[in-house]
Order: C-alpha cells, then sequence, then structure tokens
C-alpha cells in the first residue's frame, strides 16, 4: 500500500547504530505491546504492564535468552507518537539490535518508514504547526537515503530476483484471472496440482530470500571493520586518526586498550563501524588482557574487513606473526584482509618487499590515511555488491518478504481438488503482491491484464 | 448568424441517444429535472450497434448495480432477451454473472418507450453542433439547425459519433456507425474550451443470414431455463428462448488471413489508433498467437423476427471479398451469405483525467460526459456513466453534494475512479480483476450495496420500501442465526425445529424479494466470510484516507520535496482525495506523506 498503514505497529532502532553502550529499539502502534509480548519474557508482565514503568525484561529468541533489556510501556495518547509504545534498552551491539526488530516483524510489526514516528506523532497532534515543519524536512532526508539505498539495490542481484517472482506471481494471477473471465471454458480448466506445486515453489524462493535476512551482517548497521596488530602497533591511533576522533585512549604503554572500541564513520555513503582491539599477545597471563583477547578475537570473526596494522619501524617480529595466525585462524572465511604498516614517519626498519602488499601510513603525520580511506571505499564496494547479490539486507524487505510468504502459503490450503476455488487462490496471490509492494511498489490491475493479453488469446 | 432560440429552457440536456444517453435522461427526468434528450436518429435510440449482448462478467453486475440504483438497462434487457446464461456456474458464487443476448429491436423499441412514457423527458431529433457558452459559462447547446437551447447542464453521451471514420479493408470513409453520418462540430468545440482528445478504434464483426448456416455442423448452445435476470423486478419471460450456435476457424481460416494481412488497415499501418486488447480481431488472434490451429465462433441471433446472425469471435477489418471467403472457411458456414460486413471504426475521445467524481468536466462547470467519449467500451459501461452524469448533473442543479460511490460499493465506483485517476490507454472495459474487493462487488447482494441510494434518489419507487426492508431483516435474521442458514435448512427439511430467530417473513410479504434469494445470499457470505471480512477491513484503512480532501485551491508549488513526476501527476488529475493521490500511477509513498501533512496542517492551521 502507497500510503502509510496507521493500524499497523511500527519498529525501528531509536538510536544510531553502532555509537554506544545501549540501543533503543521503539515500538508503536496499536499491536505494541502484543508484538513485545512475543519476544520479551516474563510475558505475563508485558501484556498488562503499568503505564510508563520500567521493567527489566529478558529478550528471548528461540528460548534463548538474547539480551537482558530495560523496557518502558507507553500507554497512548501517553507517548511520543499518542499510541501504544514500548522502548527497548538493549546493550548497544549492532546484532542485537537487528535480531530484536526481526523479532519484533516476526510478532507482527513491521519497519517503520522514513519519519513515520514522528509523522504518527504529527498525526495524532502531538506536535505543533512550527514542528510540522521538521516533519517535512525529516520525511524529505531520510526518504532520501533511502532511496539512494534502493537505487543502489537496483544494481544489485537481489532486486532482480524479486522482480522475477513478482512477475511470475503476476503471471500466476493471470492465469487465474483469466480463467474467472473464461465464460465459455475456451482454455480448458487449470491444473491445479501443478499451480499449487509452483506456488509453493515460489513460496520457497521467497522464505529462502527473507531468511538470508539474518546472514546480511552489514548494510542497515554498517560495514564492520575491525582494526588488530600487535601491542602498541598504533591500533588506536589509527581508529583516532582515521575517524578524525579522540574515542580512544593511546598512550606509548603497551596494552593500553584493554576493551574493544567502536568508532563510526560514513565512507562514501556507506556507514563503517571501525572496531579498535586489544593487541593480541596469546601468552599473556593477566586476567583482564586475557578478555580483552577473547573480546578482540571475537571483533576479528564478525570483521568485514580487517585491518592488520604492523610496526614498520621496527623489524617483523614474532608478535606480528602471532597476530597474523590469529587473523588467519579467527576471521571469517572471504574477510578482506589489508596489512597497514604504521609509523612510517619514522625511519623504515622493513625490507621494501616486506611492505609491498600493504599501506604505509603514519598516524602521527597522517600520511597515507586518505589513501587508505580510498582503499576501503573500494573494498566497501566490493563487499556490497557481492552481499546484496544474495541476501535481503533491509528490515523493511525482510518483512514484505514474510507477509508475502504468509499470504503465498495459504494457497496450499485451499485443497487441489476440482472445488479448488479460483477467485480465494486469487485473493492470495493479490495479498502477496500487495505485501511485496513494499519493495517493488504497487501492483497495478493493468499488469494483471496484460499478462493476460500476453499469454492468452482472449476475447471475442 | 441568425439563432432559433427554442422557448423552453432545460435543466438538462443529453445530447445522444445511446445506452448512456437514455440513462442519463431518465435519471435526470426522474429526479424531477427538465430534461431533454437530442440524437441525430431517434430509430437508433439504445442501439446495439455491436453485438446484441447485455451482461457477461463484471458487465453483468455493472447491470444489476444499474438497477439497483433505478436505472432502466436491466428491465429493458430482461423484457427483450432471447438467450441467457449465468456465467462461471462451475466457479465460486461471488464471480458468477449474468449474460444475455438480447432482441436488437425489441430492446431498442422498449427502451424507445421508456424514454416517450418518462415525465418531465423531451425527445428532439436534431444534431448538436457544439456546446453553447457565453463567457466561461455553459448556456446550452447549438445544433447544426441553428437551434439553440438553453439549459443548465449538459450531458455529451456521442459514443463513436466524434469523428468517426470506418475502415473496410483499405477504404475508409466517414460515419459515426456504418450508414450515420458522424459529428463534425462538436471536437473542436471541445477542444476550444481547453479539453484534450484522444482517438481510439473498435470494431464489429459481420452478419450472416441464418437461412445460409448449416447449423447441423454446429454445437447448440441451449439457453438457461429458466434464464437468469438483470433486474430485481422482472418475472421469467413466457416466451421460448433460443439457442445459440457455437462453430470454429479452422487451418484453412488462417491461411487466408495470413495471405491477405496486406490488405487490413490495422497491419498496413492506415489504422493508428488503439483498440482493444480484450476484443481483438481475428487478424490480431492469428498473428499473436499461431500456435491456435483454431479460434472459437459463436453464431448469436439478433432477433426473434429476423434470420440475421452476429458472429462473435470474427471481429474483422479484411476486405470484405475476404470476410467472404474467411467465413466459408468455417465449418457450417461454407454457404453463408453475408448481410453486413465487419468494420473497424475510429473515434475521438475526452480525456478522462479532466473529469471530476461526478463526471462533471473540470474545464467548463454544469458540462458532464458519459460512456465512450470518456474511453470506455461497452453498453453497460456506458449505461453506468450515464445514469451516475444524469443523477449527478441533478443534484447539482438541486445544489446538493455529487452522488459517488465507492471502490468498495460498486464496480461503478471502480470503473470511474479508474477512469478519473488513472485515464485510459485504450477503451476501458470493466474487468473483476480490476476490484480490489471483489468479493463485496457480487451480482447476487447489488441491491443491498446500492438500493437505499436508489431510495434516496428517489430512483426507485418508494413502494418497494416497505418489502426491501423486510428483505434486509430477512438476510439479517438468517445471517445471526448459529451455524449458518445452510445447515439450517438442512435441519428444516429433515424435520428439525427453527432456531430461536423469529421466522423470517415468507416470499409473499416481501416480493419481488424472496426467502430463497435471502438465503443464498446468507450462504455465500458464510462460504467465503473469513474473505469478506479481510476485504472491509481493507476497505475500511483506505476509507480514512477517502475522506482526506484535497481542495481545488491547493498550491502544489508549496508543499516542499514533492518529486517533479509525482507533481505533474498531480497537475495532471488533480485529484480530490488523498486515496485518490495514492491510486494515480507513478506517485511516491514519499510524495503521499508530504502531501498527506500539507493538508493536516491546511486543517489545522
Amino acid at each position: 500500500m502507497l500510503l502509510p498503514d496507521t493500524t499497523q505497529t511500527i519498529v525501528a532502532p531509536a538510536s544510531a547504530p553502532g555509537s554506544g553502550a545501549i540501543a533503543v529499539v521503539r515500538l508503536s502502534g496499536p499491536g505494541a505491546f502484543r508484538t513485545a509480548a512475543a519476544f520479551l519474557k516474563p510475558s505475563s508482565v508485558v501484556k498488562n504492564p503499568k503505564n510508563r514503568f520500567s521493567y527489566l525484561l529478558s529478550a528471548e529468541e528461540n528460548g534463548r535468552l538474547l539480551d537482558k533489556t530495560i523496557v518502558v510501556f507507553y500507554r497512548g495518547p501517553e507517548s511520543y507518537t499518542g499510541e501504544d509504545m514500548v522502548e527497548i534498552s538493549c546493550h548497544g551491539s549492532p546484532y542485537i539490535v537487528s535480531r530484536l526488530l526481526s523479532l519484533s516483524i516476526a510478532g507482527g510489526a513491521r519497519e517503520a518508514g522514513p519519519g513515520e514516528f514522528t509523522l504518527r506523532a504529527f498525526m495524532n497532534g502531538k506536535l505543533d504547526l512550527a514542528q510540522a515543519e521538521a516533519v517535512n524536512d525529516l520525511i524529505i532526508s531520510e526518504g532520501e537515503t533511502a532511496h539512494r539505498a534502493a537505487i543502489t539495490q537496483v544494481e544489485g542481484g537481489i532486486s532482480k530476483r524479486i522482480k522475477e517472482l513478482r512477475g511470475a506471481l503476476i503471471t500466476m494471477l493471470g492465469e487465474l484471472e483469466v480463467r474467472l473471465d473464461d465464460s465459455y471454458n475456451e482454455l480448458g480448466e487449470l491444473d491445479i496440482k501443478a499451480f499449487t506445486k509452483r506456488t509453493a515453489a515460489i513460496a520457497g524462493k521467497i522464505k529462502a530470500l527473507a531468511d538470508s535476512f539474518k546472514n546480511g551482517r552489514y548494510l542497515k548497521h554498517g560495514i564492520r571493520v575491525t582494526i588488530a596488530g600487535a601491542p602498541n602497533s598504533g591500533k588506536s591511533s589509527l581508529l583516532n586518526r582515521i575517524t578524525g576522533s579522540g574515542r580512544a585512549i593511546v598512550s606509548p604503554k603497551a596494552g593500553t586498550t584493554r576493551d574493544t572500541i567502536e568508532a563510526k564513520l560514513t565512507l562514501s555513503g556507506f556507514t563503517v563501524i571501525f572496531t579498535d582491539t586489544a593487541g593480541i599477545n596469546p601468552r599473556t597471563s593477566d586476567a583482564i588482557e586475557r578478555e580483552g583477547m577473547r573480546r578482540s578475537l571475537k571483533a576479528l570473526k564478525t570483521a568485514d574487513i580487517i585491518l592488520w596494522v604492523q610496526d614498520a619501524s621496527k623489524k617483523s617480529s614474532p608478535a606480528d606473526r602471532r597476530v597474523g595466525a590469529a587473523i588467519e585462524r579467527g576471521s571469517a572465511p572471504g574477510t578482506d584482509l589489508v596489512k597497514v604498516f604504521n609509523k612510517g614517519d619514522l625511519p623504515g626498519a622493513r625490507t621494501p618487499s616486506e611492505t609491498a602488499d600493504g599501506t604505509a601510513i603514519s598516524c602521527r603525520t597522517g600520511e597515507g590515511i586518505a589513501a587508505l580511506k580510498r582503499l576501503l571505499i573500494r573494498e566497501e564496494k566490493k563487499i556490497f555488491s557481492t552481499e546484496s547479490s544474495s541476501v535481503i539486507t533491509s528490515a523493511r524487505h525482510y518483512s514484505a518478504l514474510l507477509n508475502s510468504h504468509r499470504e503465498l502459503e495459504k494457497i496450499g490450503l485451499l485443497g487441489t481438488g476440482r472445488s479448488f476455488p479460483l477467485e480465494l487462490a486469487a485473493e492470495h496471490l493479490r495479498g502477496t503482491l500487495t505485501a511485496l509492494a513494499g519493495i517493488l511498489g504497487e501492483t497495478a490491475s493493468e499488469e494483471i491484464l496484460a499478462s493476460i493479453f500476453k499469454n492468452f488469446c482472449v476475447g471475442k | 448568424m441568425t439563432f432559433f432560440d427554442h422557448p423552453q429552457d432545460f435543466d438538462v440536456i443529453v445530447i445522444g441517444g445511446g445506452h448512456a444517453g437514455c440513462e442519463a435522461a431518465l435519471a435526470a427526468s426522474g429526479m424531477g429535472m427538465r430534461t431533454l434528450l437530442m440524437t441525430q436518429d431517434l430509430d437508433t435510440i439504445a442501439q446495439m450497434s455491436c453485438n446484441p449482448s447485455i451482461g457477461g462478467l463484471g458487465k453483468g453486475q455493472i447491470v444489476r448495480e444499474i438497477d439497483a440504483l433505478g436505472g432502466h438497462m436491466a428491465r429493458v434487457a430482461d423484457l427483450s432477451v432471447l438467450s441467457a446464461h449465468t456465467l462461471n456456474i462451475s466457479r465460486g458464487a461471488a464471480v458468477r454473472a449474468p449474460r444475455a443476448q438480447c432482441d436488437k429491436k425489441l430492446y431498442q423499441f422498449a427502451m424507445k418507450h421508456t424514454l416517450e412514457l418518462a415525465k418531465n423527458l423531451a425527445l428532439i431529433q436534431d444534431e448538436a453542433a457544439r456546446v453553447w457558452t457565453e463567457g466561461s459559462e455553459l448556456r446550452g447547446v447549438a445544433t447544426i439547425r441553428n437551434t439553440r437551447y438553453k439549459s443548465k447542464t449538459v450531458i455529451l453521451t456521442t459514443g463513436t459519433f466524434l469523428n468517426g471514420v470506418i475502415h473496410i479493408g483499405l477504404s475508409s470513409f466517414r460515419g459515426g456507425r456504418y450508414n450515420h453520418p458522424p459529428s463534425d462540430g462538436m471536437s473542436p468545440s471541445l477542444e476550444a474550451l481547453g479539453l484534450k482528445l484522444g482517438r481510439f478504434k473498435t470494431g464489429t464483426p459481420m452478419r450472416l443470414n441464418g437461412r445460409t448456416i448449416d447449423f447441423s455442423k454446429c454445437e447448440e448452445q441451449p439457453p438457461d431455463a429458466p434464464p437468469p435476470l438483470f433486474s430485481h423486478f422482472t418475472k421469467t419471460p413466457k416466451r421460448a428462448l433460443m439457442p445459440c450456435w457455437i462453430t470454429r476457424t479452422g487451418e484453412r481460416s488462417a491461411a487466408i488471413i495470413k495471405a491477405n494481412l496486406d490488405k487490413s488497415p490495422l497491419y498496413s499501418g492506415r489504422i493508428k489508433s488503439t483498440g482493444p486488447r480484450y476484443c481483438p480481431s481475428i487478424e490480431d488472434k492469428i498473428v499473436k498467437f499461431p500456435h491456435h490451429t483454431s479460434h472459437i465462433l459463436f453464431l448469436e441471433p439478433e432477433g426473434f423476427d429476423t434470420e440475421e446472425y452476429y458472429v462473435n469471435g470474427l471481429s474483422t477489418s479484411l476486405p470484405e471479398e475476404v470476410q467472404l471467403e474467411l467465413v466459408r472457411s468455417v465449418k457450417g458456414l461454407e454457404r453463408a451469405e453475408l448481410m453486413r460486413a465487419a468494420y473497424a471504426i475510429e473515434y475521438d475521445y475526452c480525456l478522462p483525467v479532466q473529469l471530476d467524481y461526478n463526471l462533471e468536466t473540470k474545464v467548463l462547470p454544469g458540462l458532464f460526459m458519459a460512456g465512450q467519449i470518456n474511453g470506455t467500451t461497452g453498453y453497460e459501461e456506458a449505461a453506468a456513466q450515464g445514469l451516475m452524469a444524469g443523477i449527478n448533473a441533478a443534484l447539482k442543479i438541486r445544489k446538493l453534494a455529487p452522488f459517488i460511490l465507492g471502490r468498495e460499493e460498486a464496480y461503478i465506483g471502480v470503473m470511474i475512479d479508474d477512469l478519473i485517476s488513472k485515464g485510459v490507454e485504450e477503451p476501458y472495459r470493466i474487468f473483476t480483476s480490476r476490484a480490489e474487493y471483489r468479493l463485496l462487488l457480487r451480482q447476487d447482494n447489488a441491491d443491498l450495496r446500492l438500493m437505499p441510494h436508489g431510495f434516496t434518489l428517489g430512483l426507485i419507487p418508494k413502494r418497494f420500501k416497505k418489502n426491501f426492508e423486510l428483505y434486509k431483516a430477512c438476510v439479517g435474521a438468517l445471517t445471526k442465526t448459529k451455524g449458518g442458514a445452510v445447515e439450517r435448512i438442512g435441519k428444516r427439511k429433515s424435520g428439525g425445529t427453527h432456531s430461536s430467530v423469529s421466522k423470517p417473513s415468507s416470499d409473499n410479504n416481501m416480493a419481488p424479494w424472496t426467502r430463497t434469494k435471502a438465503e443464498s445470499t446468507v450462504k455465500i457470505e458464510k462460504e467465503y466470510s473469513g474473505y469478506i471480512t479481510r476485504n472491509l477491513r481493507e476497505a475500511e484503512k483506505m476509507k480514512h484516507f477517502e475522506h482526506i480532501s484535497i481542495p481545488d485551491s491547493l498550491e502544489l508549488a508549496a508543499i516542499k520535496g514533492i518529486c517533479i513526476e509525482s507533481r505533474q501527476q498531480f497537475l495532471k488529475v488533480r485529484p480530490r482525495t488523498l486515496a485518490q493521490a495514492a491510486r494515480i500511477p507513478g506517485v511516491t509513498p514519499t510524495d503521499i506523506q508530504l502531501l498527506w501533512i500539507h493538508l493536516t496542517r491546511l486543517a489545522k492551521g
């Protein structure tokens, strides 16, 4: 549907991705409490919470604890949007946020459109006219971002695949409609078994696409770049230099960074989350350092790109080799590895052949940082084009696919015999296409007619 | 130039006596308007220039809707029926529809007589030359005989007559229908008002002499007994009905067409305008579907007292000699004689996005349009628009709110919304697939959906009101019955007792409605109950947006951020409601939201 459906419950993260210790996921709409009850436990609390009270609740997925969350329930109209609202504060991990989003969608919500929370607040009289101007701007700017993302995705294979599915659905709807309009059974009966088999096949493909959302790691929450290296190679300095911030504490002392630190940067339109890790030192006996190590290894595992920082003013050390081995063991297959030779402002200690396969920089002077950024942009584009052709990256697309799958499956329940109700199968196919409209726009009745006239010789 | 100014002032003048014109004139006069119907030729009133057939899928529902609103097409069709079927009888009840073959002359005379008997309605044989305006105001109509008729409103129902050109083979000549002159003055008169015109094409097959058809080689298609009726108020005709006949084209037919394609005005490029895809010529069928070795043909009688047969499925614009060869290549038609040749016709229509929901042109208040001039085809589509235009002209004169049907309420609503919001790329025909709430728009519930409007408008006689209410109550009572009417009927037959619901009225005291009809409607609604609820819920959601209206004075330029394509579409269609705006092709969700916010601000500020 082209018009935002105000009867639906919407969900979206209310905090910027990867930027803090906690993140907030917000639900709004008539079914907000019910949706929350689908995964927040104990559900007895969620079903009838006190207004504007905060609760410590467990977010569960398949019976397993996902995160401990602080949840505030607002009963409309006493809320920002004027509707029933739930705000879930969770730990600031993009993974947890994306899981909460898909749990909400599975629980009946859909992802909010650009500025939709504010739009609802405005429609429900929660904002005055002066504020409305801001709503306008918000929708325009968020809409542009979404538009740009959509354009980029069109270049990828995913949209082509959805288009093909949509085309197949329209053709099938045409096959039903032409028979509903075949006054004197000129065309012969539809082969119901084959037809339901085809719907099941398309349903399977839609399901597979929807499922790929769980694997789509990056786009919505950014590409993850993990900075790894031996202690005191300048990882934190690189983080500060490349993001232009003082996010990480730096000191000449090895092991200053004990925990992973994240900082976000927008590079050529893509969000990139840099994770600075504690130096990899497998031989340490320090408990805190060991925990830092554990986290570093985890950051290697989830990285899309690893920047391996080495101190070029020193000779290649056993520590460097240990890091290399840890990266090899710890990173996911296919992760891009970029070698960065830091401290290029100091007299070099390595032979040109040793540094030929990497980028020389100096965090102190800033030399080589721009070249490194350019290299990252190339890498992220590469990731983007591979990933966007195989997985769903938008929660909105995910919920659209999920809904269309639900609709399509119902055709299988209509039976296969002579009494197969074509008109009801058509209702479900239409429902499937309406759900997909969230991705590719409305299906006009003209498209269905066009498919009929293309495929069938009808009319007198 | 000197004019004869007709002494009588009219409220409504209807130009054209086709299916749109007749309904428009009857609706306006029925609502108390002093009405004039003007036609070139009174002998061709309500002529079915193509197939003398009414109804079909989607169309049949429209005829039922026309009847429920107090129109006349259904009654006249029932009166002149010579063969009829309920279509889709093997499919779900929601997609069944009646279709009838009518006696062409009987239909015309019955309609003409209805017009003659209508109070407040005058008929005149004359040809409108132009819309008469003074300054920017509508005054009435000027005719080719230099007579001027003064009127508050004018309804144009010109059919295929505007600049009509007929093609048979490579010869073409001017005409609005075979042997009838086209209307030359009207198109320039409309263009002078600032209206944009387009050009469409349609066609009609040949007619054969039944005496020369070998029916023994054809398959008989007997009429349903009793035939389905269109009107809620008519009784089954006593007259014996006639069969139709089925035969098929063969490989020789295809060869003849292929050998003569260069003589087809369609394939030689002489006809450039767009024809309807759903009504293809036989040339089209052979060329586009070469793997079909044979195409079905229906031989349909044109009347009780004539031997003329309509060859349904053999629409063509090939030359006459090829037509004869083609006909004789068909089984059963080897010796058939051509009485009238098939032909194609091109005509002007007026882009329907220039109309408002009440079918009034936006450029000239008081000027209404209905039927083929709005880019549609089909008698039923035309009649429905005529009815709506007639009603709305009357309401305008009475300074009452326009009568607009929603997409969830009637096929008529779907059609008019499609026409004015989306425009037309080819002659528009109704299809059930155009309705998003198909399960609500059934032929069995046209009365329940629309007759309350018919009563309010005064087009359904008051004397039916009491029985209609009884019928509604009966449907209501049966719906509430636990377990459904179907089961209960079964129980009753097996000697079971009635439920606590008071016994609904017997058939006798709610005529023309019957308890059987109520039971059948309730049974359908129970069968589809989950789906109907869903349709209703979707419609309800949309209704919210249907009620957000867009004022005439809206300055699109004042809305920040709307993309150029959407802005152009908005300017072209000038949507009346937010819901309508959202249905315009090519408009983005963001733009609709921006429009929504803007409208809300206007309403608040």
